[in-house]
């Protein structure tokens, strides 16, 4: 059996790739699925801090290509899920300490271990750990800011995803392009201050597979070392699990889209 | 990525681009490729006389005898072109290659390996092959038989570019910020135009260009060029058609 290979990315820096797919994976292991979530950020790892297991990373990703560990030895198990594992980045290195057969080997020997899904959290950029972190993917989750520059980043990407992978190298059809819209802020949508979902659909010709709002749930999350869809309480983790749902196959309306109508109190005493 | 670099402090050696055209033989017939390598010498001159080429068989259902292939890079060299070699195919490629004493173009090897490989894979004469696309993007094989347009089908995406070389482009998708489609005829769009349009790109000036929603960042015929830092409101989002009247560049609704 191998192992569905999705990658999170993105183009432009800082607009969620890492949150995404700390919360992706935990969200496939919380369907019961076997997941391994590989931080492919070599020389700014985030993803071990996100995933809150900072401090038992002994091998990394980079130590796995070079053959300086087995996999095993370097799969972090997850504190929270026990069929979830994380791949640390190397912070000691860069980018060019990984090649196309070393990332190979690492994804058929996890393929080989048993996990149904690989979630590939990519660095920001156009450059060798993005393109790597993209080659070998069956799923891509492009992850958009509604604001111009990240759609016009994610429309490079999507670009890159139909010509430069293996899947359209060889002619295997294409990769599965899901568009992730976070940071979503309704009330700024209604007054024309953000792009709309509708908006980021018309530009990118694809439609969004969730929509996460904007939340101070995430960075409390992030500071924390939890994935915020742990947090089931919380707008941005309700939207992470429909997302989950939704790659699985699921069908699910979309919520959080429209700006919330205030109760009786609140809008007699403010809120 | 294949490129290596290997520093000597005597010299540089590495693997990088130089403009060696490539000539991807469809059928072993030699007067047939001299006549249309001389047409494109005397169409392009500075672009193609003494140009280096390689010679990439591995488009031919079966790869020719040696005296068959020493003829057709006869008739390369009649025509005004110098052969320099091979273009990587198969294990056959490289043993002809050794024994006409020419280098093998090892760049085109990640391109032809997997096509070439497979024998069932190989076209019948007269049809014209299968489009094997490596890269999707750029997608301009001239035409045998008739001059038709060139069609895209789907988005053109920030980045990609797409020429149609001699002939009209019709894209029925959206082409993005930062995406260029260039035609050397017309230019026909069936959605949004949000990046550069730029027809008669060699210089035709009855060329136009038709938009279904036009957004454009520019657009261009055969070189008259007109940029939108705002685009007109009555333009803008309409289907528009652009044509060139003297050396005025002009944009009206349909």
């Amino acid at each position: 059996m191998t192992a569905e290979i999705i990658v999170v990315t993105s183009g432009k820096g800082g607009v969620g790739k890492t949150t995404t797919s700390a919360s992706l994976a935990t969200g496939l292991a919380m369907a019961g699925k076997k997941t391994a979530v590989i931080d492919f950020d070599v020389g700014l790892r985030n993803l071990d801090l996100i995933m809150g297991c900072e401090r038992r990373v002994v091998y990394d990703f980079v130590n796995v290509v070079h053959g300086e560990a087995t996999l095993k030895q370097s799969l972090i198990k997850d504190k929270r899920y026990d069929n979830l594992y994380v791949l640390a980045a190397s912070q000691t290195r860069d980018k060019d300490a990984l090649t196309q057969e070393g990332v190979e080997k690492v994804l058929d020997g996890l393929s080989e271990e048993g996990f149904e899904y690989v979630i590939c959290d990519s660095p920001a950029g156009i450059e060798k750990g993005a393109h790597l972190a993209m080659y070998f993917a069956d799923h891509a989750v492009v992850v958009v800011n509604p604001e111009v520059s990240s759609v016009r980043d994610s429309d490079r990407i999507l670009g890159l995803l139909a010509s430069k992978t293996r899947r359209a190298e060889k002619g295997e059809g294409p990769v599965t392009q899901h568009l992730l819209l976070t940071r979503y802020n309704p009330a700024r949508v209604a007054i024309g201050e953000m792009l709309s979902v509708k908006d980021v659909e018309e530009i990118l010709g694809i439609a969004v597979v969730g929509v996460i709002p904007e939340s101070e749930n995430v960075l409390t999350a992030s500071n924390n070392g939890i994935p915020v869809i742990v947090d089931a309480a919380s707008q941005a983790g309700q939207a992470y699990s429909d997302t989950v749902a939704r790659i699985l196959g699921e069908e699910r309306p979309l919520r959080f889209v429209d700006v919330p109508k205030k109760g009786f109190l609140q809008r007699v005493f403010g809120g | 990525m294949n490129a290596k670099a290997e520093v000597t402090d005597a010299c540089d050696l590495r693997f990088g681009q130089v403009g060696i055209a490539c000539v991807r033989v469809r059928r072993v017939d030699a007067a047939a490729l001299c006549d249309e390598l001389e047409r494109r010498v005397r169409s392009a001159p500075q672009m193609f006389a003494r140009a280096a080429v390689v010679l990439d068989l591995s488009h031919l259902s079966a790869l020719p005898d040696d005296g068959a292939v020493d003829a057709l890079l006869e008739a390369v060299r009649s025509a005004g072109m110098l052969p320099v070699g091979l273009a990587y195919g198969t294990s056959e490629t490289e043993a002809l290659a050794k024994r006409m004493g020419l280098p093998l173009i090892a760049k085109f090897r990640a391109a032809y390996e997997p096509a070439g490989t497979t024998a069932a894979a190989a076209p019948a004469h007269a049809e014209p092959p299968p489009q094997v696309r490596p890269e999707p993007i750029l997608s301009a094989p001239p035409a045998g038989g008739t001059v038709g347009a060139q069609h895209h089908a789907g988005s053109v995406r920030s980045g990609q570019q797409v020429y149609a070389r001699e002939r009209d482009l019709i894209i029925t998708g959206a082409v993005a910020n930062g995406a260029e489609v260039i035609a050397d005829g017309h230019i026909h769009i069936y959605g949004s135009l949000r990046g550069r349009a730029m027809a008669g790109a060699q210089g035709d000036a009855k060329a136009r260009i038709f938009v279904s929603d036009f957004r454009a960042e520019l657009v261009a015929i055969a070189g008259q060029y007109r940029v939108f830092e705002q685009i007109p409101g009555d333009l803008e989002g309409q289907s528009v058609q652009c044509w060139l009247e003297g050396d005025k560049l002009l944009i009206a609704r349909l």
